[in-house]
């Protein structure tokens, strides 16, 4: 059987460039990340972790691969408690040119055991930020301004 | 092995009466649904249909029309190789947040040897992302050469 998984794929009128800034500057993620940050300096094998606005650590991990701006793999561990006990998952980014104005985004995270909570979570959070990310590189604002459940 | 479900969810700075009036108008759909064209009267029971340059791709029977908050029909793809022989069903509920909407379009109901799950597993991506564009910058969104390439080739791949 495969492993518990969530694949998401959205079609941004943008550059690879700027797909790729949009995921991982600080400026960018501020906003459409829900006021997170990364904290790497995205070598790969380097530790890195999503960081709160307040200091309080969302994600940790290590990346695993970086080919800016085409592909981003992460280990990732979420810090809930309830979300830590499932273990490690791996998320990849990958950035595809498909036409001259317009990139194919595709994210997916694959749990490394079995468990249900963390891949239900990242089902919720994913479509948010990626609807953001679409929306501030397209038109300059964002889609969802506060969070929601 | 489970039956196949596609959940694809996305947020759209909008209305959900605008959303709901894109999904079911004729030029609306012709210009975000690459050229595929709705067709219905929307009444649970009648036929819905989706026309590209006049060639008939998709049909279905409404199943459920609730404005602006549920929509769902079969859907039976008439295009190379599917030629309406595999029918399913599409589910589009609109929630409205804020000063956006939520949109969730679940596709499921597959025949256990249906080859149609990787064509829309595809293609709703495209569509939803170009409904997104659409509704927020206000222009016929991304021209998609790529989007028959990628179809046949999901179309190979199943």
């Amino acid at each position: 059987m495969s492993k518990p998984s969530f694949v998401y794929v959205t079609y941004i009128r943008s550059s690879a460039d700027k797909v790729w800034s949009a995921l991982t500057s600080p400026e960018y993620t501020a906003k459409t990340w829900f006021g997170t940050h990364h904290e790497t300096d995205w070598q790969a094998g380097s530790p890195w972790r999503l960081v709160f606005p307040d200091g309080r650590v969302a994600d940790s991990g290590e990346i695993v691969e970086i080919d800016r701006p085409r592909r981003l793999v992460l280990k990732w561990l979420n810090e809930k408690p309830e979300l830590k006990a499932e273990g490690w998952s791996r998320c990849t980014i990958e950035i595809e040119p498909v036409a001259d104005d317009a990139v194919k985004l595709t994210v997916t995270h694959q749990l490394d055991g079995e468990g249900t909570k963390f891949i239900a979570a990242v089902s919720g959070g994913w479509p948010r930020i990626l609807s953001n990310v679409k929306s501030l590189l397209e038109t300059g604002e964002l889609v969802l301004k506060e969070k929601v459940s | 092995m489970s039956k196949p479900t596609f959940v694809y969810v996305t947020y759209i700075a909008s209305t959900p009466e605008k959303v709901f009036k894109a999904l079911t108008d004729t030029e609306a759909t012709a210009k975000f649904w690459f050229g595929n064209a709705v067709t219905s009267d929307w009444k649970v029971g009648s036929p819905v249909t989706f026309h590209r340059e006049g060639k008939l791709i998709l049909s279905g029977k409404v199943i459920e029309h609730d404005a602006s908050r549920r929509l769902s029909y079969t859907f039976t793809p008439h295009h190379e190789p599917h030629n309406g022989s595999d029918t399913s069903r599409v589910v589009m509920d609109l929630e409205q947040q804020k000063g956006q909407v939520k949109l969730t379009v679940t596709h499921d109901g597959f025949a256990p040897d249906s080859t149609v799950f990787a064509g829309i597993s595809n293609g709703w991506p495209l569509v939803l992302s170009n409904l997104k564009s659409y509704l927020e910058t206000g222009t016929t969104p991304l021209y998609a050469p790529w989007y028959e390439e990628a179809a046949q080739r999901a179309t190979a791949e199943a």
